[in-house]
């Protein structure tokens, strides 16, 4: 038989049966949504947090502080200090999945003066190795300086206000940062009252640095970097100028530090580090955890929708299946006289895995059509069903983020293809054994003189 | 008369029905010649069923052998024995076996849709043949819309349409009444003499064979008698039948 002959008797074969062939293909097509929207809502929540992940640039970060919050079983909380000295630095180097870590001092006593004017915002002291490590945005001009030329270097945070004010007179004045004109100094106030002369430190403009403008938030955005050796050399001459006890304070907050980041190597890996650093008594903090709770619910949506669709489509297979044993119980003599007349065996086995095939076909096509309709309606309802599972759990921040603008449900142009093309699949396969049946179906039935 | 067409060369059948065994066809030679219009002739019951379906292919040889235009039909494939009846087997049916969701002429270009032919060119000689059977009005009608009678004849159409060397005739008649019996007989008499093609026919029905060249007499899964018909019935003599071309009732 020609393709076309056999096309036009497959179609004739499922339009005499009509009922039956639309009842079976409501079965494909109630698979074939549940299976579409259950893979576009997938994709639309990976797609939300790859955009909120986009949005807040460290996620993969985890924070230790000396200074960190417990929360007891009543829900209160209470400060709990931690020692980070460089034993526990070394340790935190040793830990799997760890891409980077480095010491976070971030001193607010110290600042950028220029005469009576000082600039806002923290001076953070970092390992100066760690900055690509922790993804920081590049540099606008010119690369990181490494661990050899760090030294005096001044990195601005994308978002560091470059804003001098005078707090000494009545009045507030202020004046933009100028790096070529003002004479900048950098200033130590910590122990201010107690100290004989203010400590200064003169400073080169040609030292300061600005990080590139990017669209993501990360952590740190506000501060200037120093290099953490060379913020310890100007404590030191700093703590030289200071009465005995104040210099022993300076120098254990040398030797303890306000707190250590960690750059984990993937997303997924973060809870299992948070989860060591527990077991090594460390209490740490990561935006993970909060993201946490809601791509396991996410998933469990998932998968709850997947089962959902594979069932359908399970049932509907049996239903392909069954339709076409019905039918080839019906067409036994029809089959035997097409064998007689000279049919191929290989065409009557085309012929039964075309009729089954195209019932998957045309359910998985309609199936798609209505999957647009679902995704539609899931999108506008589903922004604030998300909102209201995750926002009230979660920081407002990060539920905004999740249900603003992304949609939950996402049809990629590849989707509706798969969709047709597993329907299709799936009407072959329990058409399969059908088709073997009918071409076992002997000749002698056509002779058999019945009716 | 030049080789036989068909050679039937000890041909058993045994049927195997729990401890019992049948020996439906015992072991039965004969030859049949090219434009021979031969009837196997028994009562229900005697192998003459089982003996033309061994000869169309459709049943196994338990042993023996049987050569159909020179070439043994015993071990041919499943997809040979297809081409091999696309090419040179024509089949009527006593039930007429029509497919009835198709009309008559898409019923009898069903042999050439297998043989792979044009869509155009099997319509035309699918209304021909159709034509000739008398049939010029019923061609877009389905088998439930016809009489026995004409559903035969489009049975007829359908297994010359493919101008098949041998026709595979059982009980062709075996449904109808005794006019009609006599207009199909002569239809495939008419249209078998007239391409010089072989027809095998079988029937319980003695009044029949005298339409035959050469009648077998079968008598359980033996053969009785093979007697050569000198003066068989040609078209247009029998009574009750001036023409085939009957007018559409």
């Amino acid at each position: 038989m020609s393709i076309a002959d056999l096309l036009l008797m497959g179609l004739r074969n499922l339009f005499r049966r009509k009922a039956r062939t639309i009842l079976t293909i409501i079965g494909v097509v109630i698979g074939t949504v549940s299976i579409v929207v259950m893979i576009s809502v997938g994709i639309g929540v990976n797609e939300s947090f790859d955009a909120m992940i986009m949005q807040n640039g460290s996620m993969t970060v985890i924070d230790v502080s000396s200074n960190a919050w417990e929360e007891d079983e009543s829900g209160n909380y209470t400060n709990v200090k931690q020692k980070l000295n460089q034993d526990v630095l070394n340790q935190l180097k040793e830990l799997d999945h760890v891409k980077a870590v480095t010491p976070y001092i971030v001193d607010y006593s110290m600042q950028i003066t220029s005469g009576s004017y000082s600039l806002g915002g923290g001076i953070a002291a970092i390992d100066m190795d760690c900055y690509e490590e922790f993804g920081y945005p590049p540099l606008a001009d010119g690369t990181y300086p490494n661990a050899e030329n760090a030294s005096g270097k001044f990195i601005f945070g994308t978002d560091v206000e470059k804003t001098l004010y005078d707090w000494s007179g009545m009045r507030m004045k202020t004046k933009e940062l100028d790096p070529e004109h003002d004479k900048l100094e950098l200033t130590c106030m910590q122990y201010e009252n107690n100290s004989p002369k203010p400590f200064s430190y003169k400073l080169n403009p040609m030292d300061f640095v600005d990080m590139m403008q990017t669209e993501s938030s990360f952590d740190g955005m506000y501060n200037i970097f120093v290099d953490l050796e060379f913020y310890r050399g100007i404590m030191q001459k700093y703590a030289n100028t200071l009465k005995l006890s104040d210099r022993k304070k300076v120098m254990n907050s040398l030797e303890n530090y306000d707190s250590i980041k960690l750059n984990v190597d993937n997303l997924n890996n973060v809870k299992e580090v948070q989860e060591k650093l527990k077991e090594m008594g460390l209490r740490s903090d990561s935006n993970m955890q909060y993201i946490q709770p809601m791509k396991d619910v996410a998933n469990i949506l998932q998968m709850v929708l997947g089962a959902i669709g594979a069932i359908a489509m399970l049932v509907s297979a049996i239903n392909i299946a069954n339709t076409m044993i019905m039918s080839i119980y019906e067409r036994t003599r029809e089959i035997g006289i097409m064998k007689v007349l000279g049919c191929k065996v290989s065409d009557i086995r085309m012929l039964f895995l075309f009729e089954a095939g195209m019932m998957g076909l045309i359910g998985g096509i309609v199936g798609i059509i209505l999957s647009y309709a679902a995704s539609i309606g899931i999108n506008s309802v589903g922004g604030s069903f998300l909102l209201d599972a995750f926002g009230s759990g979660v920081g407002m921040s990060v539920g905004e983020g999740m249900a603003g603008d992304a949609p939950l449900s996402v049809i990629p142009i590849w989707l509706p293809l798969f969709g047709a093309g597993f329907a299709m699949f799936v009407g072959l396969v329990s058409g399969f054994f059908p088709a073997l049946k009918a071409t076992r179906i002997s000749a002698i039935e056509a002779m058999k003189s019945a009716e | 008369m030049g080789k036989p067409v068909i050679e039937v060369k000890k041909a058993r059948k045994v049927y195997v029905m729990g401890e019992e065994r049948i020996n439906a066809v015992n072991g039965v030679s004969f030859t049949i010649d090219r434009g021979e219009f031969c009837c196997l002739l028994g009562t229900s019951g005697s192998g003459k069923s089982t003996l033309l379906n061994l000869m169309a292919g459709i049943e196994k040889l338990t042993s023996g052998d049987i050569l159909i235009m020179g070439e043994s039909i015993r071990d041919m494939s499943e997809n040979r024995l297809a081409k091999f009846r696309q090419e040179n087997l024509g089949f009527v049916f006593q039930a007429y076996n029509l497919i009835g969701s198709m009309t008559a002429v898409e019923n009898v270009e069903l042999p050439l849709v297998f043989k792979h032919m044009g869509a155009s060119q099997r319509r035309k000689r699918a209304i021909a043949i159709l034509k000739k059977v008398g049939l010029t009005k019923r061609m877009y009608h389905k088998p439930k819309e016809m009489s026995g009678g004409q559903q035969q004849r489009v049975g007829i159409a359908r297994a010359f349409v493919a101008k098949p060397a041998i026709v595979f005739a059982d009980e062709p008649t075996g449904n109808l009444d005794t006019r009609t019996t006599a207009e199909v007989m002569e239809l495939i008499k008419s249209m078998a003499i007239k391409h010089h093609q072989t027809v095998v026919m079988v029937t319980h029905d003695v009044s029949l064979a005298g339409y035959a060249d050469k009648i077998i007499r079968v008598l359980d899964g033996n053969i009785q008698s093979i007697e050569i018909n000198e003066n068989p019935v040609n078209p247009g003599q029998s009574a009750g039948s001036e023409t085939y071309e009957k007018p559409e009732e």
